[in-house]
């Protein structure tokens, strides 16, 4: 019998393992309440997939057999081989691109759902034994809007800076961007008191299932125009602004701008804000004044203000978020004793995996590779001259469209993410990936992203290893095994090892996540995320233990910004932001809004769940959400397959006719691929400061798949 | 490169804005001759209401050193020759000139206003205005607006917002320019249930003025309606004085081609309120702004000037209590092929109109329906958007949906009863034939209530319901399952 937690969203629920077969049930814990859904359920049957990895394989060049077209990965043929023979040759390989061309010629791409120990460890192989600058992760595409727009703001970005479970308490919660309902079921626990005070409001074009939570009283849905939401908080904050509604003592002792961001708003009264968004003025002076009223200053018990990826994957994603902490701050929300600002992470350790060392500008701890003092503190860690640490690389889709280019990367190991599907414009990245000299995947299951690969890794899975994983509140979780792995499949921590002594590294290269972990927190020690004093045996005897924590004796923080923020001035920052609108606007050739997301029964790129029967049969495809309205002016009646195109690309999937959705949007969900793959359609246009694409708008026109083909 | 701004309103400052946004060489001056930092002109009667404050009004300033806006410096004179405007602070050289001086608002030529405008009566163009109209509301107990266009109406809701005793005089009909006469007595109808006197087809004759203060207001047809306070908001002409001094073209504006350059002189454009493109002079904001985002783009990349169509005009009235939209064509001006939906509710004051054409919406008129209204703002000129039956847009964003029971009898078998783990009301129903005959028994078999536990009152009902149409026997318990019996077949 083990206790862990989930292996899927950064909820984390807990978990008990045991039984033969292995089997997963709930445990009482603060964000899941013993509840899970049906992907914790049956979780366990990833371990036993059909086709689970358990010898590392090498791509037969010239098999003779298909066509051998290119992309055609069907015809792609592997053979086993031997640790020693998969590591020798890669390390070879290394060695010989990084002779031609450099080091900068390795590119590595980390995912969030890797443990603590092993994206600390990805960032420091990528540094020191690759020697590249270029390692970004698939997190750039879940949470680094937020996570720029709250250190830019607030001095530092955890997800939530309080506990989830203070969300019960409030008298109203906004969540913008949010189908928390779908993506973390058990959450919705957290929102009951909140509900029955009638104060959800869920800002979404669709009525998801979450913005169903606020039917019979319980809220308010806003069903805004895609790509609208900021402008959407500029109106609010405009309203607030007007009716003097705004905590002035708080602002005046606790926060610069102010002045600036009024004048930014000015321009955005309630008629014109109700024309571009279609959210009518009078719900929009409600929700104001429904927010302003729970903040502390006027009586209330607190609101909390929370995004998720709906309002963040834009063009405009930080700006967009830094528009919700504007709001926030005007409240006097940030670091009250109910209140504030927080994005809800997505993936498993989407949390931790941003603090560690992944992503292309930062070194463990939060602290940020082009600083000077940063590089020395973790260059003593390591044991090494700070100069041998390379400079910032560049964010993801930057990082992804440059492989295979001149100049750029020509080889890329792949490490807890399935690119080809997770993507944005994902077609021209599996072009981009198939022009590489040499790709090297770790996986579990041989996913659309591994069967690229030149070299599989079989790696081994969350109950067949230790770790931590920090949960969507910036609280530290230990992930235990319970079982052995199948033989043949190493741990990533031993990939590093045995590839960091054959590329010469310098540094120590444990294999033990517990020594890998220690490490970590002598490397975060004085970052903005310090772990210091965060122990597994702190963990192992119960400690809820939030960071920052600097020393064994802290308690650890649950809630941020009490008293000050961690701002060279202290105090907050008002930053004013401008409305631009979506980068692929509508046209006469794309008439209609597409907007992406998730279901319950899948993750992500679905590499895990499309394999568990269970979850696969409940939703086997992808759907189209249409509403009756704009399914009758294409010809669609019932079940059939409509076809969606932009400038990008195409996918087919079956209607699914709702008047959930906005006559003007369609909505598919993400975790499929081949015909099914919305990301063949989105848009790779990125946030110039986060990097974060707009996955969630762009311009497409749609027909039925029939009359399609037969005009095609 | 020197540009020269005259005007800093809601265009010139715009443009100012985007310029140096866009074109970082650049060296800008905007000369305002308010003393105030440019402001929001559009929100002035909102200023009135009360429902925003002096510093809710101030908009962004150009930050960088390029950009200089001068509050205060009144420009006096375009020397073309030079290519210098004259200022009491000194002389602007300019490589481009950029006229952005808006438009004055119209006064009427009656007695008692000939001599300029005596105490008590107001425009409601600059700040100045709005602020002394708002002071004045602190003593006067009437008041009298006079023009009933939406600045007219807008004017006379904040007043009486404020508690003033308004007489509304209107030439015509309310909001003659944008509603058809029977939509204009809906909308009359709304601005009375507010309590303002709407007198419509009045002409005014005379303002009364005693001891230098307006005291009254009379109408041709001899009605006299006393008055503290008189607004005046009879329309508003293009400031063209600097221009024509100049010796450029004018007409209604200054006459200015596709690329907004005068016809005169090259090294000089107008946009906003005081230019007359060949498609006319526009008066409105939203076309303003989007010649001084185009004038921007073009001067910064030194390319030729793009500017986006504007798709119909659109009002939005913004009066406390009054709700008026209208874009585009309505039933008067519609063409012969257009169809015509209207559904009229003059009880509620409610008036909502749409015009389409081919498979585009292409006029919309709402009064008293602002949540519609805003939709349709959406739908508004998106060709190939219409539904196919465009009645369907008066029902707004979302047609009418089908409520879902959650009544456990009415429930169909294959209604999601826990999403978390996708079980269904089938799914319960065999469990319960299985001998899972309570809601742990149900939790165990089926993982209902598992996840989030939002379900539990559902179960609980479904395990009520099974109760008294099925209660559980000794046989069921002892069966292992109900084989005889098919899953997700409403039975009950």
């Amino acid at each position: 019998m083990t206790d862990t937690h989930c292996p899927y969203c950064a909820l984390q629920c807990a978990q008990r393992l045991h039984g033969e077969p292995l089997a997963a049930e709930p445990r009482a814990f603060p964000t899941n309440g013993g509840g899970m859904c049906q992907k914790g359920w049956t979780s366990a049957e990833v371990l036993r997939v059909a086709d689970r990895l358990t010898t590392p394989l090498r791509k037969v060049v010239g098999d003779g057999h298909g066509d051998g077209g290119a992309g055609d990965s069907g015809d792609t043929v592997f053979e086993e081989i031997t640790w020693e023979v998969a590591l020798d040759e890669i390390a070879a390989r290394v060695l010989a691109i990084t002779a031609q061309d450099g080091p900068d010629a390795i590119a590595v791409f980390g995912g969030g759902g890797l443990t603590n120990e092993k994206a600390y460890q990805l960032g420091k192989f990528a540094r020191l034994a690759l020697r590249t600058r270029n390692i970004d992760y698939n997190g750039r595409f879940c949470m680094s809007s937020a996570a720029a727009a709250a250190n830019r703001s607030l001095g530092v970005d955890r997800g939530l800076p309080f506990p989830l479970t203070d969300l019960n308490d409030a008298d109203v919660i906004v969540l913008f961007g949010s189908n928390l309902a779908d993506t973390m079921p058990p959450a919705v626990q957290h929102l009951g008191g909140v509900r029955e005070r009638g104060g959800l409001v869920v800002v979404d074009p669709r009525r998801s299932a979450t913005a169903r939570l606020t039917d019979e009283g319980a809220g308010e849905h806003v069903q805004l125009v895609p790509g609208t939401d900021l402008v959407l908080l500029l109106g609010l904050l405009h309203i607030v602004l007007a009716e003097g509604l705004a905590d002035t003592d708080y602002l005046s002792s606790r926060v610069d701008g102010v002045e600036d961001v009024r004048r930014s708003v000015a321009e955005w009264w309630p008629e014109r804000v109700a024309a571009t968004t279609g959210v009518p003025e009078t719900q929009l002076r409600r929700i104001a004044r429904t927010i302003a009223n729970a903040a502390p200053h006027r009586g209330g018990r607190g609101a909390y203000l929370l995004t998720g990826r709906g309002s963040e994957q834009h063009a405009d994603g930080t700006d967009t978020v830094t528009a919700v902490i504007n709001l926030a701050l005007a409240l006097g929300l940030v670091g009250a004793e109910r209140g504030g600002y927080g994005a809800i992470t997505g993936q498993g350790n989407g949390q931790g995996g941003r603090e560690h060392g992944q992503k292309a500008d930062q070194l463990p701890g939060y602290r940020m590779i082009a600083d000077p003092a940063a590089r020395e503190h973790v260059a003593a860690v390591w044991g090494v001259d700070p100069a041998v640490i390379p400079g910032p690389g560049v964010p993801a889709v930057e990082l992804l469209m440059s492989l295979g280019q001149p100049d750029g990367p020509r080889a890329l190991f792949v490490h807890g993410s399935n690119i080809v599907v997770s993507s944005p414009d994902a077609q021209v990245v599996r072009r981009r990936v198939e022009e590489l000299d040499l790709v090297v995947v770790c996986d579990v299951v041989p996913s659309e992203t591994a069967m690229l690969a030149d070299y599989i890794l079989p790696v081994t899975q969350w109950a067949e290893e230790e770790g931590t994983m920090t949960g969507l509140e910036g609280r530290v979780l230990r992930r235990r095994k319970a079982i052995e792995p199948p033989a043949g499949v190493r741990s990533e921590l031993e990939i590093f090892a045995a590839l960091a002594s054959r590329l010469d590294a310098p540094s120590a290269w444990s294999t033990d996540p517990r020594e890998v972990y220690d490490e970590l927190r002598r490397a975060s020690a004085g970052g903005r995320a310090d772990y210091a004093g965060i122990s597994y045996e702190r963990l192992d005897a119960g400690e809820a233990l939030y960071w920052p924590c600097p020393d064994e004796q802290h308690p650890g923080t649950p809630r941020l910004f009490a008293d000050t923020f961690p701002t060279a001035s202290g105090r907050a920052r008002m930053v004013p932001v401008r409305a631009v609108g979506p980068d692929d606007a509508l046209r006469a050739e794309a008439p209609v809004w597409l907007v992406t997301g998730r279901v319950l029964q899948h993750y992500q790129s679905g590499a895990q769940t499309r394999r568990v029967a269970k979850l696969n049969d409940s939703l086997p495809r992808a759907y189209v959400e249409i509403h009756p309205s704009l399914a009758a002016r294409i010809g669609i009646e019932g079940i059939e397959d409509i076809r969606i195109t932009s400038r990008r690309g195409s996918m087919t999937a079956q209607a699914r006719i709702s008047a959930d959705i906005r006559p003007d949007t369609v909505f598919v969900p993400f975790h499929f691929a081949d015909e099914g793959m919305v990301n063949a359609v989105t848009n790779a246009a990125t946030d110039p400061i986060s990097g974060m694409p707009e996955f969630k708008v762009c311009a497409v026109q749609i027909a039925r798949a029939e009359t399609w083909e037969a005009t095609a | 490169m020197k540009i020269v701004v005259i005007g800093a309103g809601m265009v010139g400052n715009r443009f100012a804005d985007e310029l140096g946004r866009l074109a970082p060489q650049v060296d800008v001056d905007v000369l305002g001759d308010e003393s105030y930092e440019p402001y929001n002109r559009v929100m002035l009667t909102e200023l009135v209401a009360g429902r925003i404050d002096l510093a809710g009004l101030t908009l962004p300033t150009p930050d960088s050193g390029r950009v200089r806006v001068r509050a205060g410096a009144r420009a006096l004179e375009i020397d073309r020759e030079r290519r210098t405007v004259v200022t009491a602070d000194g002389d602007f050289a300019y490589d481009q000139l950029v006229i952005a001086t808006g438009a004055r608002a119209r006064l009427l030529p009656v007695p008692g206003l000939r001599d300029g405008l005596p105490r008590g009566a107001h425009v409601v163009r600059r700040l100045d205005d709005a602020r002394e109209i708002t002071a004045a509301t602190l003593n006067a107990t009437n008041a009298v607006v006079v023009g009933a266009g939406p600045l007219g109406v807008e004017a006379a809701c904040a007043l009486r917002h404020r508690g003033v005793d308004v007489t509304l005089i209107a030439s015509a009909d309310l909001l003659s320019r944008d509603l058809d006469p029977e939509v204009a007595a809906v909308a009359a109808d709304g601005a009375s249930d507010l309590g303002i006197r709407v007198v419509q087809d009045a002409m005014v004759s005379s303002v009364g003025v005693k001891d230098g203060r307006v005291d009254a207001v009379h109408l041709a047809d001899g009605r006299r309606f006393p008055a503290q306070l008189v607004v005046l908001a009879c329309g508003s002409a293009p400031d063209t004085a600097l221009a024509a001094a100049a010796g450029l073209e004018t007409n209604m504006g200054i006459v200015v081609g596709d690329d907004l350059r005068s016809t005169s002189d090259p090294a000089i454009c107008a946009i906003g309120d005081c230019a007359e493109t060949p498609s006319g002079v526009s008066g409105l904001v939203a076309p303003g702004w989007a010649q001084a985002r185009a004038l921007a783009a073009s001067i910064a990349r030194g390319a030729d000037l793009e500017l986006p169509p504007i798709a119909g005009s659109a009002m939005r009235l913004k009066a406390v209590g009054l709700s008026v939209v209208t874009m585009g064509v309505r039933a008067s001006t519609a063409g012969p092929h257009d169809r015509v939906l209207a559904l009229s509710d003059r009880r509620e004051r409610r008036h909502v109109e749409l015009v389409t054409r081919g498979d585009t919406l292409v006029g919309v008129t709402c009064v008293g329906a602002p949540d519609l209204a805003a939709h349709l703002s959406t739908q508004f000129d998106r060709p190939g958007m219409l539904p196919a039956d465009p009645m369907h847009l008066l029902m707004g964003a979302s047609a009418p949906g089908v409520t879902e029971s959650a009544s456990p009898t009415a429930m169909p078998a294959a209604t999601t009863v826990c999403r978390c783990n996708g079980v269904t009301k089938g799914d319960l129903v065999h469990a319960w034939d299985g001998g899972a005959t309570t809601v742990e028994a149900l939790a165990g078999a089926t993982l209902a209530t598992t996840g989030c536990g939002g379900c539990t009152k559902l179960v609980c009902g479904i395990v009520d319901w099974l109760h008294a149409t099925d209660p559980p026997t000794e046989a069921d318990v002892s069966q292992a399952s109900a084989g005889d019996r098919e899953p997700n077949v409403p039975t009950r």
